[in-house]
């Protein structure tokens, strides 16, 4: 169906040239091949998508394009001129700069250093002018429409969202030729901006390369893609004539079934709630009041900083409530800290948000990660049974469908969407009955998403509660049972299952629609 | 999907910034320093004399400087224990070959910061180049630098050149005292490199080393350049040992290792890298040496000064946590 234009190595249809052409690259990094033979062409003043499923190799790809990684073999062109980076500032050089999906930020620099090292503008006596940086990066802002960011302002002080921003918009001033973005929507909750600054790159004749899971986005922005699996190239396709299912197939190599989630039975309104707010506040948030029963998957909506991030913090004990209660099974409970909320009543485990920072212990095996929290269950004599814990951990990959030679693995070196699973399994290791998940599909592909909307639905169907924070619009309204909407640290409404719509949330958290309002006026 | 963006207002209040101020610059050693300074004063009514001031001043020299090489490695996220090797070397070399006169001081000097180059050059090459653990490979260079020490001199003794001796702990117009001047210029080359490329990079790398490399900074230079750049501090520091002890002692340098930490520390400087500063440290070192000194007046045993030191130490660390906390809002 798809011809494979790949290793014909001749122009582009329509005799347009191909900025960069890579053929046979490959990278290993000790017996684990990353990159087996990847080819890609990029035609010039396109926007090219990279799409893949979890462990395909696009990262490592991304960073032998960036000059991040060197590959074992392979060749490179850019311009019709051979090109091997060796470094960052060497493909810099060349003008090819990469965002990163994991931000490549200094944390205690500033917004304006961030964006012209590693060249600072000099005054006298080589000393750094740090008026004309701050000039200069106010420039750099206001030309790529961020002036509201202070570029004074310490990276460690700004939202994520504002953080991947500067992130693009740096490689957005280097990128003269061929610019990287890997998943640049991984924190945005709007592309607009985005979507604008690929258009004008374009007009200026740079290339884009462009790596996302979300297919939707790909699809707006997007007029050709290369689809790699297990390290090699299966297809460079024009997007316009593949379908999504023809992608997911050349993605995972079946076809992806759209298996619907099965719609449990009502949710167990008998009985108490295994979790119940009334009246929260503090930390931004105000009078937050809702309840969980047992079956039910609670969703959240909201844009970004509208006190999601407090709201599960206080609910895990990471965070205090300045006034109201929570109730864990019909009792007021005071939760001191995660481990505390895990022993409380049913018990309350939490997925946070950062799945590096936060989330794994990158030293660590995958299987010992996940059975931290019950160490207890896997230990005699507080020595731990290689055994037990193998038993316990692959118990809990299991319900994530993550494979079992990966728990073995040191779990820093699994890709993006492993390290989430082995999280998710940790969640249900604890035994707890409640889940508490900040966006838990952010940055995985689509295969891995599946499985995570399995695992949570069949927790809830087994008398489990789990609230969710998306920032997804089609995830809500595929998992959630019910979904509450958070507008400016308040609970600004709440749909059931059958009123759930991506139209109707988008009114609900932009706040200034009612939800009934929205749903007469034409859309 | 188009969803506008509400920009979130993040901008922390008066109160909080004053804390942060005070949190991360060098405020609040520099408020310790005089508070504890009022309490020696009350004391001693002598210690406002020049003569006192100078003999503080000498006495805080050589801490200070261990400190302000220190500083540079701990803010690159690294530890430094070659600090106490080179300050042997030094200390011993001047008193086995004691050069007289200024011109054979200006020798000396060269020869120290010789030294701190050379075990400086060979820490870098061994942490940036090798990638070796810094704690493990400074270890190992102190560990040769102090058997290097004892191959020159084997017991404490020979002397150290007078002129050294006399001119480095004299006052300039019998007012300000020279290791004074010594440590001025050091904190004004501090505020140069500071808001140099090297400088910015340095707190880049200690903060976050990949991000680092990622937004194009040499981090392997950096690292090496800065192990260098302590490396001479050190040998500074050794050279005005030398000039107020007057002989020699293979373990001199000793009891700098534990010492050029708490003084960073005591500065507030972040010991996992990123935060703090050379200034701090340095008021962090004269902290540390006037407590000494306000012990010793109160009549105090010498036996207790490792205690109060240490909980001078816990003290500011916590107040100071505190207040970055106030200032974040947490």
């Amino acid at each position: 169906m798809f011809d494979d234009p790949l290793g014909a190595g001749g122009e582009p249809p329509g005799g347009r040239q191909f900025l960069l052409q890579a053929k046979r690259l490959r990278k290993t990094y000790g017996a684990t091949v990353a990159l087996e033979n990847a080819d890609i062409n990029l035609s010039s003043g396109s926007v090219h998508a990279l799409l893949g499923e979890n462990g395909a190799g696009k990262s490592t790809l991304v960073r032998i394009l960036a000059g991040a990684v060197t590959p074992d073999s392979g060749e490179m062109l850019l311009d019709g001129r051979p090109y091997a980076p060796r470094s960052l500032m060497d493909a810099r050089s060349r003008q090819v700069a990469t965002a990163f999906q994991e931000l490549s930020l200094v944390p205690n620099l500033t917004v304006a250093q961030n964006l012209l090292l590693p060249r600072l503008p000099k005054g006298r006596g080589g000393i750094v002018s740090a008026r004309e940086t701050l000039q200069r990066g106010e420039e750099i802002l206001a030309r790529h429409g961020l002036q509201r960011i202070d570029p004074a302002a310490e990276i460690s002080n700004l939202p994520l969202a504002d953080r991947q921003r500067i992130e693009i918009t740096r490689a957005l001033e280097n990128a003269g030729q061929l610019l990287i973005l890997d998943e640049p929507t991984a924190s945005l909750a709007e592309t607009d901006w985005l979507f604008e600054r690929i258009d004008l790159e374009i007009r200026k004749g740079v290339s884009v390369l462009y790596i996302s899971h979300r297919l939707a986005e790909v699809r707006e922005i997007c007029s050709e893609a290369t689809v790699l699996r297990n390290g090699s190239s299966i297809a460079s396709v024009d997007l316009s004539d593949a379908s999504d299912s023809d992608i997911f197939e050349m993605m995972v190599g079946r076809k992806a079934g759209h298996a619907r989630l099965s719609r449990r039975t009502a949710p167990d309104q008998g009985g108490n709630a295994r979790l119940t707010v009334q009246g929260l506040g503090g930390h931004g948030l105000h009078d937050i009041g809702f309840s969980l029963q047992p079956g039910e998957v609670l969703g959240l909506a909201a844009l970004e900083g509208q006190g999601q991030q407090a709201l599960f913090h206080m609910l895990a004990g990471l965070l205090h409530p300045v006034e109201g209660r929570i109730e864990i099974d019909g009792k007021p409970v005071k939760l001191s800290s995660p481990r505390n909320a895990l022993r409380t009543g049913s018990g309350i485990a939490f997925l946070p948000e950062e799945r590096k920072t936060e989330g794994i212990l990158s030293g660590l095996s995958a299987a010992t990660n996940i059975v931290l929290p019950v160490m207890s269950k896997v230990s005699s004599a507080s020595l731990i049974s290689g055994r037990r814990e193998k038993a316990v951990a692959q118990a809990a990959a299991d319900k994530v469908e993550m494979a079992p030679r990966y728990l073995n693995f040191s779990i820093g070196e699994l890709s993006g969407g492993n390290q989430q699973k082995a999280l998710i399994a940790r969640t249900l290791a604890t035994g707890a009955k409640t889940l508490l998940l900040f966006d838990p599909s952010r940055g995985v592909d689509v295969g891995t998403k599946q499985s995570i909307y399995t695992a949570i639905r069949a927790f809830a169907d087994e008398g489990g509660a789990v609230l969710f924070y998306s920032s997804e619009l089609p995830e809500l309204v595929q998992l959630a049972d019910r979904c509450l909407v958070l507008y400016s640290g308040r609970v600004f409404s709440t749909f059931e299952r059958d009123d759930l719509s991506e139209q109707r949330l988008v009114a609900a958290m932009l706040g200034h629609a009612k939800p009934e309002i929205a749903e007469r006026s034409p859309a | 999907m188009t969803i506008a963006q509400t920009d979130t207002d993040r901008s922390p209040g008066q109160f909080q910034r004053l804390m942060l101020r005070l949190a991360k610059g060098a405020w609040l050693i520099v408020l310790v320093y005089v508070a504890l300074y009022a309490v020696y004063a009350i004391q001693q009514p002598k210690a406002l004399t020049s003569y006192s001031i100078a003999a503080l001043v000498n006495n805080t020299a050589p801490l200070a400087l261990a400190a302000a090489g220190q500083a540079i490695i701990v803010l690159s996220r690294g530890f430094d224990l070659s600090v106490a090797g080179v300050i042997s070397i030094c200390n011993v070399t001047l008193a086995v070959y004691p050069l007289e006169g200024p011109g054979g001081a200006a020798v000396s000097v060269l020869i120290c910061l010789g030294i701190g180059i050379v075990v400086g050059a060979v820490n870098g090459y061994l942490v940036a180049f090798l990638r070796l653990q810094s704690i493990a490979a400074t270890l190992a260079t102190m560990i040769i630098c102090q058997g290097i020490a004892l191959v020159i001199l084997k017991a404490p003794g020979g002397y150290v050149a007078e002129w050294i001796t006399y001119e480095m702990t004299d006052r300039l117009f019998k007012l300000i005292p020279v290791s004074g001047l010594v440590l001025g210029a050091i904190i004004l080359i501090w505020m140069v490199m500071k808001r140099s490329s090297f400088g910015i990079s340095l707190y880049a790398i200690g903060a976050d080393e990949t991000s680092a490399a990622l937004s194009g900074i040499n981090t392997v230079r950096v690292r090496f350049m800065a192990h260098v750049v302590a490396g001479c501090a050190y040998g500074l520091a050794g050279f005005m040992l030398s000039a107020q002890t007057a002989t020699g002692n293979p373990t001199s340098g000793t009891p700098f290792l534990l010492l050029s930490f708490a003084a960073v520390a005591l500065g507030g400087t972040s010991l996992s890298g990123g935060r703090g500063g050379v200034f701090a440290s340095i008021v962090g070192a004269a902290t540390l040496t006037l407590l000494q000194k306000v012990l010793f007046s109160s009549g105090v045993s010498s036996f207790y000064t490792g205690v109060f030191q240490g909980l001078v130490l816990i003290l500011a660390v916590v107040f100071s946590a505190q207040l970055a906390r106030l200032g974040e809002g947490k």
